[in-house]
């Protein structure tokens, strides 16, 4: 094993105990596989993670190693937020194994500088859940003159926490230290410290006070429990929170859960139900949240909704879908062409939801288009059982006019 | 040579610690641990397997803050013994480990006694640099201010343009009717 981890051909040892048993080896393997990690992307990324933390996560040594050679690299200028990005991931995924590393993540974090902050995290994130005696001691250590780094409240899995106690339906806080709750909430999401010559540091409170309102507002209306009919008096005042991108994250996970109740689209006859509105506006504010909104959409066009009529079903999806091309409008192109095209490969989809949704998008797009977008769209657009019905005789129609643009241009799909 | 306390301890340790299965159970011993218990590890540290003297090593993260202050010097004294052992894994360990009783950090610059280590990091140094054109975004940035997510990550995602649009989609008009029917009823509650 180790004469071929040397021949550099890592990527065939499999085996992962015997990976991990010399350190040598492990290391090899390792390098070889943050390597590919990072020069995949996200898809890549999704792909290997599995086989990456079943290395990463064999021991309790392993993922400690492992973690903090990313750690260091993380710090790295150029290209360090890739490597955070994958720590991250590995710290989720060890999580969701039931596997305690809360303790090593803390004392990675930096946080033991400041024991007490560190204390109070720690007994949260080992029992995944916030409570109001160790928020009341970070707050008053964030909002005094001499406020810890701010990196030590920004982590995913204690953001998360936060957002579950203020924005799943019927959690409730004690409003007496509510304001507590949303003051760290908003530090963690909009504070910028500036490192300087000798290590100390400048710090930019200025969107704090915003930030607390766009999540006091909001909380207080995803609260509320108001029926949408009830909320449409509040949409503008919810569009305008929407800007700030954690109150967005916040009533995103509302209306993840809002949604999911099974009657929620037996009670909600509107067309498009408010809930489904905000989608759009959360899109339109937000890329890095179109990933989730787009599994939420999937989730939403593949339930089956027993109670409700066959036909209202099938506008229920032709709604959905056109969230979808809202989303594909907003910049989120490749992986919603991706998952209509795996719609149409399962064949489990009525094939006039397929053409709804090629309508729609020829119908707003023009040139110039990329080639890649071409390649994913096209097999759609060629598809006789999807377009046939929108072709004109004289190739005067919007399909016949994309492929013409296409071929014309020298488009070529392979 | 060890006293019959010392293999008691050994064997209790081996016992307890002793599976190559599970290579996670570290934690599991904090609650028995005390300094008499340490004492007498230090003593056979020696005698341990390897896989023990690493998972014994990390149960230190796992032990309240208040006894990892009570015993510093002899969890220190334990580590030192692990930097200078046969068995790598069990030097880098106990190398990673090294501030903890002090400060409960780790130590984020690993000796170079750990050529592997180095060697690894300046080579993953180059392609962390070399492939900082992918972007990954870490992922509490989708929470973050436009200026925060520029601090942490040092850039912020841009969408590629994949086409024009000739047309807004159907989701504008809609959300123009449905502003227009908020400020209504934001008017008529007003009024009432």
């Amino acid at each position: 094993l180790f004469l071929i981890s040397d021949a550099g051909h890592q990527g065939e040892i499999t085996s992962v105990s015997t990976a991990c048993h010399q350190i040598e080896v492990f290391s090899r393997v390792l390098r070889t596989s943050i390597s590919s990690l990072l020069e995949g992307d996200e898809e890549g990324l999704e792909k290997n993670l599995p086989e990456f933390t079943k290395m990463v996560c064999h021991g309790e040594h392993t993922f400690l190693y492992s973690q903090l050679l990313m750690h260091i690299l993380a710090a790295e200028q150029k290209g360090g937020a890739n490597v955070k990005r994958i720590y991250q991931e590995v710290h989720k995924a060890a999580l969701a194994r039931g596997l305690d590393v809360t303790p090593i993540t803390l004392s990675l974090s930096g946080a033991s500088a400041y024991p007490r902050a560190s204390q109070a995290l720690a007994s949260m994130l080992s029992r995944q859940a916030l409570n109001p005696a160790d928020i009341t001691i970070l707050y008053k250590m964030y909002n005094s003159n001499d406020a810890p780094p701010v990196e030590i409240i920004r982590s995913p899995q204690f953001i998360e926490l936060f957002l579950d106690a203020l924005y799943k339906p019927g959690a409730k806080i004690n409003p007496e230290h509510r304001t507590k709750y949303v003051f760290l909430l908003a530090y963690a999401s909009c504070v910028v410290e500036t490192k300087k010559k000798g290590g100390r540091k400048a710090i930019s409170k200025d969107e704090l006070k915003a930030t607390c309102n766009a999540i006091e507002k909001t909380h207080a209306l995803c609260s509320e429990n108001k029926g949408s009919s009830e909320l449409v008096a509040d949409v503008g005042t919810l569009f305008q929170c929407l800007k700030f991108p954690i109150a967005a994250r916040g009533v995103l996970k509302w209306v993840e859960y809002v949604v999911a109740e099974p009657s929620y689209f037996k009670l909600n006859t509107d067309h498009t139900p408010l809930h489904l509105v905000l989608l759009d506006e959360i899109s339109s504010n937000h890329l890095l949240l179109h990933t989730r909104i787009l599994d939420l959409l999937i989730n939403l066009f593949e339930s089956t909704y027993e109670d409700l009529d066959v036909l209202v079903q099938l506008e229920l999806r032709k709604t959905v879908l056109d969230r979808m091309v809202h989303l594909l409008s907003r910049g989120c192109v490749l992986q919603v062409v991706t998952y209509i095209k795996e719609c149409v490969r399962k064949q489990e989809t009525d094939i006039s939801l397929i053409r709804h949704f090629v309508t729609e998008v020829l119908d707003m797009i023009a040139p110039p288009y990329t080639t890649e977008f071409v390649q994913l769209f096209m097999p759609l657009i060629e598809n006789e059982d999807i377009t046939g019905s929108l072709r004109s005789e004289d190739d005067n129609d919007p399909v016949s006019e994309f492929i013409g643009h296409c071929k014309g241009n020298d488009i070529v799909v392979t | 040579m060890a006293s019959r306390g010392d293999g008691d301890v050994a064997l209790w340790l081996h016992n307890k610690l002793g599976s190559t299965d599970d290579l996670w159970s570290g934690g599991s011993v904090c609650s028995q641990l005390t300094r008499e218990k340490l004492l007498a590890i230090q003593d056979c540290f020696h005698t341990l397997h390897s896989h023990v003297k690493v998972k014994f090593m990390l149960s230190f993260l796992h032990l309240h803050k208040r006894n990892v202050e009570e015993w510093q010097t002899e969890l220190e004294e334990i580590l030192s013994a692990g930097r200078e052992d046969p068995d790598q894994w069990v030097a880098m360990v106990a190398d990673m480990l090294q501030p903890f009783p002090v400060n409960g950090a780790i130590n984020l610059a690993i000796h170079t006694q750990h050529a592997i280590f180095q060697h690894i990091l300046q080579e993953l140094k180059k392609i962390v640099k070399k492939c900082s054109d992918t972007s990954m975004m870490p992922l509490e940035c989708s929470c973050l201010s436009r200026s925060a997510m520029v601090s942490t990550s040092g850039h912020q995602p841009m969408a590629i343009k994949h086409f024009a649009l000739k047309r807004k989609p159907k989701s504008a008009a809609l959300r123009a009717e449905i502003l227009q029917k908020s400020n209504e009823a934001a008017c008529s509650l007003k009024r009432n």
